[in-house]
């Protein structure tokens, strides 16, 4: 069981993972579309990096209704951004079985503590997501599995922090590879997409000398 | 079998640190790991006593019996001994301990200790007897070679004994009837000065 | 004593010393003093408080030569704590098992009236039930951690085990300052509420309604849900002081300061955990429609009604109830589209 999770199981979940996502942004962004023949009235460029940007800030009129996503999201994104290329056992792992080298971590309570923003956020998400009627009605079994499934793979990973228990180990590992499989067929592939998604907007009014 | 116990002189530790130094190189103990150390009581008053400390292989372990995950176990010599394998890092032990033996590697926040360490009264671990595994986990098995701890076998005045109990107390009685009352406090010269 | 000083200053007189000291009166009485260790050695064994000293090896408690809490720390821990939770646990389960099966689950007076109301908002119910996931989890890791050793490595053995507290305690101390952020969302949310009003003590008076099955005239909280409100504050909140000194030991902190918050920390833990198992069932099992306030936010009139009369009179008053067609909406379940708009109409 361990041979096949840190075996043949890793490879083929890495490949999906590295298909699936390449494949999915050729399609999106080499893919067919309808030929825009309108006169230019400003540049698509500067306005696709504007949105790019400007959607990282909410809006100012929805914030009030959206104040708590707004915080649960950041902590969370931000806390697993940090946690997952910066958390020693990651850099270690990416250093040596992917990438060959690596790079300084961060410390260790900063890895515990962006672990803790991002278990905070996901949990309050996935609660809003499932207490808020709007936010239920407009989520399917593929938003709930993603975040489940996210959820799984940080518990399993905190589960196993003091490194030594090979089971624990491979549990977070199985629980990876499950999540890296699951990745380019679901809503988890938005972590690619956001950038194509924004900057197509943002293209498309910035063309039109529209603000977005 | 013998009952294997540490003993220290207060009358003859001179606070040379040659216990806690040997100790060290014997197992590769790592920066900030202290099997052995020395306090000094009244350090630089009248009465002062320096005493070399470590794990005294208690019959009735305190870490033993607080040991959430029960890894503690008691060799048949007397030697408290505990396995890495099974230790989860929690600290109780050191909590537990009155003469703070108990050592870890780390000292980070949320709790990050690492595996306890402690004095193994150079009788390595549950591992095979000089195994590569049990030199890493636990330092030197002397015991296993037929000798006693380098801590004691070192100490320069004979200040630190490790040995079987019985031994032990019969030397430490000789001392005593030979030296009378305390060597370090008679207050011989300046007394009588008359200044 | 005696016998060994004379032996001892037998022994001296032989000694080339001896010639010396009998020069001196003074230095001759010296050897009779009785020895100054020992009130040394007492200081360091016997005493209360542990006796300070130096040592060359710097790290926590090292100049400490004896530290005699440890022991008795340790006798805390694995007997009259494990005795304290054990029967805790036991008799809280026994009382509510004792309280379901005598008849006691609460039903809605004269059934259900059709109309609801707005109970707890969104977000009152994302924070209560953030805290819900944390405090489950901190609990059973904690408890397994407590009861691991007389209970658990008989059925599982020493490796799993191990393994089981190994994960046990690294969630626990990673997840456990997330408790002391949701615990006070929930502080600041419903402190207003959860005030002394006039008409409580009444309320404690009638024993709350729990024997005896008669209801209690209360405010949208009773005297009972703020007790339990109070309760997870304080005791969450020294849980929460404790469990960070706890899982900091990078700041240094000593052995008896250690011991001390482990103490705090785990009485109060079982404190919140017996009274949160009684909140559980009365949320639950213990009385009919309570839940549904926590998962849909609304509650039925007829339950408002019977367990909090006054909050219920305000919320008519103020014409805030609504039919329950307009709540299944509100829900966005499929309503049959011309009632709805015939009674809009209406």
């Amino acid at each position: 069981m361990g041979s096949i999770i840190d075996g043949s199981l890793w490879y083929f979940s890495l490949t999906v993972f590295v298909i699936g996502v390449v494949w999915n942004l050729v399609r999106i962004v080499f893919g067919k579309r309808k030929a825009d023949f309108s006169i230019p009235r400003d540049s698509a460029v500067a306005g696709a990096l504007r949105t790019l940007i400007s959607r990282f800030i909410p809006d100012r009129h929805m914030l009030p209704r959206i104040s708590l996503q707004v915080v649960a999201g950041y902590m969370f994104h931000l806390g697993l951004f940090v946690l997952l290329f910066f958390a020693a056992p990651h850099v270690r792992f990416l250093d040596e079985h992917i990438l060959g080298f690596g790079w300084s971590p961060a410390p260790h309570w900063l890895f515990i503590v962006s672990a803790q923003f991002a278990f905070l956020g996901l949990i309050m998400l996935w609660l809003h997501r499932v207490i808020n009627v709007v936010s239920r009605l407009i989520s399917d079994r593929g938003d709930h599995i993603a975040a489940i499934l996210t959820f799984v793979v940080m518990l399993t990973g905190c589960l196993a922090l003091l490194e030594t228990f090979n089971e624990l180990r491979l549990l977070h590992r199985l629980s990876v590879e499950l999540w890296l499989i699951y990745f380019p067929f679901s809503r988890l592939m938005h972590a690619f997409t956001f950038v194509p998604s924004r900057m197509f907007t943002g293209a498309w009014f910035g063309r039109r000398g529209v603000g977005s | 079998m013998a009952r294997m116990k540490f003993y220290c002189d207060a009358e003859r530790c001179i606070e040379c640190n040659g216990c806690v130094t040997a100790c060290k190189n014997e197992n590769d103990i790592p920066w900030g790991v202290n099997r052995r150390r020395v306090v000094t009581i009244r350090d630089g008053e009248k009465g002062e006593r320096s005493l070399s400390v470590a794990c005294m292989h208690c019959s009735d372990a305190p870490c033993a019996a607080v040991c959430p995950v029960d890894c503690f176990y008691t060799t048949a010599d007397g030697v408290v001994l505990h396995d890495k394998d099974i230790c989860i890092g929690c600290g109780y032990c050191f909590y537990a301990c009155p003469f703070g033996a108990p050592q870890f590697p780390e000292n980070a926040a949320f709790s990050s200790r690492g595996k306890m360490d402690k004095c193994t009264f150079c009788a390595g671990g549950p591992e095979q007897d000089h195994s590569s595994d049990e030199f890493k986990k636990y330092g030197r098995n002397r015991l296993a070679e037929g000798k006693l701890p380098l801590c004691a076998e070192m100490c320069s005045t004979k200040a630190l004994l490790a040995g079987d109990a019985n031994v032990l107390s019969d030397i430490y009685r000789k001392r005593v009837i030979n030296r009378g009352a305390s060597v370090l406090d008679w207050g011989v010269n300046y007394d009588s000065a008359k200044l | 004593m005696k016998f060994l000083s004379i032996f001892a200053l037998l022994l001296f007189v032989a000694t080339p010393l001896a010639g010396f000291a009998a020069e001196d009166d003074k230095v001759h009485q010296g050897i009779f003093v009785e020895n100054p260790g020992t009130d040394l050695w007492r200081d360091v064994r016997q005493r209360n408080f542990a006796m300070e000293g130096s040592s060359q090896v710097k790290s926590v408690d090292s100049n400490i030569l004896i530290n005699p809490q440890g022991d008795e720390w340790a006798r805390f821990r694995v007997g009259v704590l494990v005795r304290f939770a054990s029967i805790t646990l036991v008799i809280i389960t026994g009382l509510l098992l004792l309280h379901y099966v005598t008849g006691g689950r609460m039903k809605i007076e004269g059934g259900r009236s059709g109309r609801v109301l707005l109970r707890f908002s969104d977000f009152e119910r994302v924070a209560h039930w953030t805290l819900a996931i944390i405090f489950l989890f901190l609990a059973i890791t904690g408890l397994m951690l407590l009861f691991g050793r007389p209970v658990l490595i008989p059925l599982f053995g020493h490796e799993l085990f191990s393994l089981l507290a190994s994960a046990s305690k690294e969630g626990h101390n990673l997840i456990g300052p997330i408790f002391l952020v949701s615990l006070v969302l929930v502080l600041v949310r419903f402190v207003t509420r959860n005030i002394y009003a006039s008409g409580d003590l009444n309320w404690l008076l009638k024993g709350g309604g729990l024997f005896g099955r008669s209801h209690v005239s209360s405010g949208f909280f009773n005297l009972g849900e703020k007790a339990w409100y109070w309760i997870l504050i304080l005791a969450g909140l020294v849980i929460s002081v404790s469990g960070v000194i706890l899982v900091m030991p990078n700041f240094g902190q000593g052995r008896e300061i250690m011991e001390m918050s482990h103490k705090v920390h785990s009485i109060a833990a079982i404190v919140l955990i017996a009274v949160s198992m009684g909140h559980i069932y009365l949320a639950t099992a213990g009385t009919e429609g309570t839940l549904e306030g926590m998962k849909t936010g609304y509650v039925d009139l007829k339950w408002a009604e019977t367990h909090h009369d006054q909050w219920a009179q305000e919320c008519q008053d103020k014409n805030l109830t609504i039919s329950s067609e307009e709540f299944a909406r509100l829900q966005g379940k499929a309503v049959d589209k011309s009632s709805t708009v015939a009674k809009e109409q209406g």
